[in-house]
């Protein structure tokens, strides 16, 4: 009996996992064929708007984190992409590393997201969203009064770097390469992320988010469990954001206006939350919606805001969530039947 | 002979410096407790934070300029605007934050649903009214000096009024039938659903009467800040600062923390960089999140 | 055999014919083909309003060019992005005119912030752009750049005329200083207290007040103490109309001349400013009234065309058009290098007069007005010749 039900558990998370990586599968095969065509086009604003589009998807990822796996709605995530940007352009202006920049937002964003995340996890529900709405303002504030980072003309200026990755070399001034470079990093994230979540750890933070009263009698703090979340998705969005001057040579304190904060939470929701692929999904078609809709009428934030409601109400857990049961009911039948034939030829 | 000069000094600095700063961080504070009374009664009911609060508030001041184009009377339009918002309240509430509001994540999806609807509200105003500001002439034109401070007339009835205001709402929330079913709802739904108190519609009513006093804050505020589209942004965040520290849900906290938040507000900008006392007052917040979560004062119907 | 040839003939004919038909009008396409103007402009957001001005603008002087020929007799077409106020929108829409659309120049860039970074893109995809509402001098100083072109006055020239005309009205004035909290707004009030101070002038205060602050009465008392003769203000748009407003409210407004940067108060904020707005006086490079000939004429034409006066940035944005024409004639072609070379030094007509881009800078030059806001409508009060308002060129990338 518990034989069995350990075997059907393990059988549809086997199913829940393989659906998701078809998933992954497929956005990155989507995100192939986009670079092909473009190649053949010899297009540039496709490509770098791409590139920006997995950018902002990376950010959305991070949000999802919160969201999706800890229950925390975060409405200043642009926080912590806005750091990884300033880091990264301060850091190539002096020096055009790209591991250097790198490291240097990783640093600063485990810094920062440790700091506020010993202060913002303590809030619960509703007032955690407040509340990181509350602090990203006043940082958009600071930062546009601070002449040191430019004010409010941001930081122009910041060169075109090579990134060397070991055998090869890849240019930030060459939109096909670049594209690739934010693809490959942005789903090596995704993975990480994934694979997180099967670890205790993320385990744990599933069980915090279900009932978190319970979480102490199991032995674990929630707190830590929470705070882990939180500074991964502060170091995730902020080095996503260190990509970003590589693409568009600049920074701007509107990079941490609640704008893009609210981008993001949109592309959790259209995207599907808890999902992580999801977001990446939501980050391509908000991009793609923006850049169409703009171009003929001026009153895109309208559409753009009722697509959002119309998701909130009829699709709650968007385009992910509605297309990962199908996928998972395939492979669970596939498995059972396997398994099934399995049994056979035992007997 | 020295002290006296002191003495002096000290006097005319209450007088002119501290003396009109008080008074003007007054009108301000009226001008957030407003903004915050209907959101803390919204959520204290509903557990529903409303992102589109201030496009609510927008909203009335722009019904209030389209009425006085009509040549409706300010006065008339004081009374008119909170009636047409608080029809406005009634139907979103059931067609938008009924949808969402039996399932579990209701404090997100509401969240959610009301910013989409803000992003929208925006846009709309300014495909009706086109981009620029509009200035509602003061009803209650030049100024008056008090003690030797000098204030606007129109601020001193704002102040009166919304003294008023308060004061009725209080009235309404705990010494009115209404009010107890609207509390016996917010204390425990079942029971108040079982005594025969009509929740669904005290929900729709309540959230309702919050729009209608960010609408009624539209028109009061629109001669002093003036009217345009993006306007509904400008008190919101200060008035979440102020539900938080007040206590979400508690209408005395709303209260008291937003006179308090914006006389701190005010005084310190003769300090410091008038930029640096809003991280003053989010820091204050931060603050209170640590050492007291639950605010200065409980929620609606706990006590 | 001779049959089948005859049979095929009809359609050798037909697919010559074609062919023919196909050529011609290739032929035709490539004279007819538009000159493109991108516009990188805020319809959306905080800036809307100015937005609205430079595309009423731009649209008007597109549509008499049309009409006139076009330019080298291809027509011009401009074409409308909406950057949000926002530069890292702004570089994403002008990347897309640049790649996508091809567009020959672009313009319409509003906060300094987009104008630079704009220039930036321009300079990446080898374009030329332009600047019609930007007034931060770093844009055609120490951030200049070779592909960025500055047809409107920047604020140093607005200051010195501001100032020509205040120490004439009153001697060594005692003045007092009030501007919106961020970078621009610090450095348009400095540079206006150092112009201020080198005439004579006494700065008796000086206070910052946030961007989109809601409420300016805090600062009146530290005002009234102070008792300045003159009061300059740099805050604008939405800022400008509760800030004369509380000024009038208080009682304050009477007591002393207030004086301006030219984008405080515009012809979007001054319907809503009302009658706290008369007796204001700014350093401008245009009023409608200016009474020439051309600008009589520019101005007919813009309020039968959009029913509302054009103020300085319709203005401005009205003359990108006939700057890029002049300059495309001159060279020739559209080719950016060559098109360079025109534009610098280049001499075109406007409304506001004849204005030269001076080629160390890119900065247009042009004669500066003291102008006073009398029953609703500016009127020009003193002149200051271009070559006294520009200052020294400071750009020492090019």
């Amino acid at each position: 009996m518990g034989d069995s039900v350990r075997l059907a558990v393990a059988a549809s998370e086997r199913a829940e996992r393989i659906s998701r990586a078809v998933l992954a599968a497929l956005f990155v095969l989507f995100a192939l064929t986009f670079a092909a065509v473009a190649l053949v086009r010899g297009d540039t604003f496709f490509f770098r708007l791409a590139t920006e589009a997995l950018i902002l998807g990376g950010v959305a990822m991070a949000v999802d984190v919160l969201l999706g796996y800890a229950g925390l709605l975060t409405l200043g995530h642009a926080l912590f992409f806005g750091l990884g940007a300033y880091v990264s352009a301060l850091v190539l202006k002096e020096t055009p590393s790209f591991w250097l920049a790198m490291g240097a937002t990783l640093c600063v964003a485990t810094l920062v997201g440790l700091l506020a995340g010993v202060v913002f996890i303590r809030a619960r529900g509703v007032y955690f969203a407040l509340i990181t709405f509350g602090l990203a303002q006043v940082v958009f504030k600071a930062v546009y009064n601070t002449r040191e980072l430019g004010g409010s003309d941001g930081i122009i200026g910041v060169p075109q770097i090579d990134i060397p990755l070991g055998l090869l070399t890849v240019s930030a001034s060459s939109p096909g390469s670049f594209f690739l470079l934010t693809l490959i990093f942005v789903m090596l994230l995704y993975c990480f992320l994934a694979w997180w979540m099967r670890t205790p750890l993320g385990r744990l933070l599933v069980a915090v988010r279900v009932n978190e009263s319970r979480v102490p009698f199991l032995g674990f703090a929630p707190w830590r469990v929470k705070l882990a979340a939180f500074v991964m998705a502060a170091i995730v969005a902020a080095l996503c954001g260190a990509l970003y001057p590589m693409l568009r040579g600049l920074v701007s304190p509107e990079l941490l206006t609640f704008q893009t904060s609210g981008n993001a939470v949109i592309m959790v929701i259209l995207g599907g939350v808890g999902t992580l692929i999801g977001p990446l999904y939501g980050a391509a078609l908000l991009t793609g919606l923006k850049s169409v809709i703009g171009t003929w009428t001026e009153h895109h934030l309208m559409i753009i805001g009722a697509l959002f409601m119309l998701s909130v109400i009829f699709l709650p857990k968007g385009f992910a969530g509605a297309v990962l049961p199908r996928l998972r009911r395939y492979f669970a039948g596939e498995a059972s039947n396997a398994s099934l034939t399995k049994k056979d030829a035992g007997h | 002979m020295h002290g006296g000069a002191c003495m002096n000094e000290l006097l005319e600095s209450l007088q002119f410096i501290y003396g009109p700063q008080i008074a003007n961080g007054l009108a301000i504070g009226m001008a957030v407790v407003l903004m915050a009374l209907g959101l803390t009664i919204i959520f204290g009911l509903l557990d529903v934070i409303n992102m589109s609060h201030g496009e609510f508030y927008a909203l009335g001041a722009y019904l209030a300029v389209t009425l006085a184009g009509q040549g409706v009377n300010f006065w008339f339009c004081l009374v008119l605007v909170p009636l047409l918002m608080a029809a406005i309240g009634y139907f979103t509430e059931r067609t938008l934050i009924q949808r969402v509001f039996h399932s579990k994540d209701r404090h997100i999806l509401t969240l959610l649903l009301t910013f989409g609807l803000a992003i929208i509200t925006e846009d709309l105003f300014k495909l009706g009214y086109g981009p620029n500001p509009y200035k509602p002439e003061s009803p209650i034109p030049g100024a008056s000096e008090l003690f030797g401070i000098m204030l606007p007339n129109y601020r001193v009835f704002l102040i009166v009024a919304g003294s008023c205001i308060i004061v009725a709402v209080w009235m309404l929330v705990y010494r009115t039938r209404l009010g107890a079913m609207v509390r016996a709802a917010a204390w425990d739904k079942h029971m108040a659903a079982s005594l025969g108190v009509p929740v669904e519609r005290v929900y729709a009513g309540t959230f309702a009467f919050g729009v209608a006093l960010a609408g009624l804050s539209g028109v009061l505020l629109a001669p002093i800040y003036s009217v345009f589209p993006t306007m509904g942004k400008d008190f919101i965040l200060m008035a979440f600062t102020v539900v938080i520290v007040g206590g979400m849900g508690s209408i005395k906290g709303a209260v008291i923390a937003g006179l308090l938040l914006t006389q701190v507000q005010s005084i310190s900008s003769l300090f410091i960089s008038p930029v640096w006392s809003e991280p003053l007052v989010f820091g204050i917040m931060v603050l209170f999140l640590i050492v007291r979560p639950q605010g200065l004062a409980g929620r609606l119907g706990h006590g | 055999m001779k049959q089948r040839q005859l049979r095929h003939t009809p359609l050798a004919a037909a697919f010559a014919l074609a062919c023919l038909t196909l050529t011609a009008s290739s032929a035709l396409y490539a004279q007819a083909a538009p000159i493109r103007i991108g516009v990188v402009t805020p319809l959306t957001g905080t800036y809307a309003g100015i937005g609205q001005q430079v595309k009423w603008g731009i649209d008007l002087a597109v549509k008499e060019i049309n009409d006139k020929g076009g330019i080298m007799g291809r027509k011009i077409e401009a074409i409308y992005e909406d950057e949000e106020a926002n530069p890292n929108v702004a570089v994403q829409k002008a990347e897309k005119l640049f790649q996508v659309t091809k567009v020959d120049f672009l313009t319409g860039t509003v906060n300094s912030g987009s104008t630079l970074a704009v220039g930036q893109v321009a300079e990446r995809n080898q374009r030329l752009a332009a600047t019609t509402v930007s007034f931060s001098d770093a844009i055609t100083g120490d951030k200049c750049s070779p592909n960025m072109f500055r047809v409107n006055a920047k604020a140093g020239m607005q200051s010195a005329a501001l100032v020509e005309w205040m120490v004439k009205e009153k001697p060594s004035p005692s003045v007092f200083y009030l501007g919106p909290d961020y970078e621009m707004g610090r450095s348009t009030v400095a540079a206006f207290k150092s112009a201020a101070e080198k005439r004579g002038g006494k700065s008796v205060g000086e206070i910052y007040a946030p961007l989109d602050n809601k409420d300016y009465s805090p600062y009146f008392g530290q005002m009234r103490a102070a008792k300045p003769q003159v009061l300059y203000t740099s805050v604008a748009g939405n800022d400008t109309v509760r800030f004369l407003n509380q000024l009038s409210e208080f009682g304050l407004a009477k007591t002393m001349q207030i004086v301006g940067a030219a984008g405080t108060v515009t012809a979007q904020n001054m319907g809503a400013i009302g009658k706290a707005a008369e007796g204001y006086v700014t350093g401008a490079a245009y009023s409608a009234d200016i009474d020439t000939a051309e600008n009589r004429k520019f101005v007919a034409d813009f309020k039968a065309a959009w029913k509302n006066e054009p103020d300085l940035y319709g203005v401005d944005s009205y003359g990108v058009v006939y700057f890029y024409k002049a300059a495309v004639e001159k060279a020739g072609t559209t080719d950016t290098e060559k098109l360079r070379a025109a534009m610098r030094g280049l001499e075109w007509q406007t409304p506001q007069g004849k204005k030269l881009m001076r080629a160390g800078d890119h900065q247009a030059v042009q004669d500066m007005y003291a102008v006073k806001v009398t029953n609703g409508k500016f009127q020009i009060i003193a002149k200051v010749p271009g070559e006294a308002a520009v200052g020294p060129d400071t750009c020492t990338r090019f």
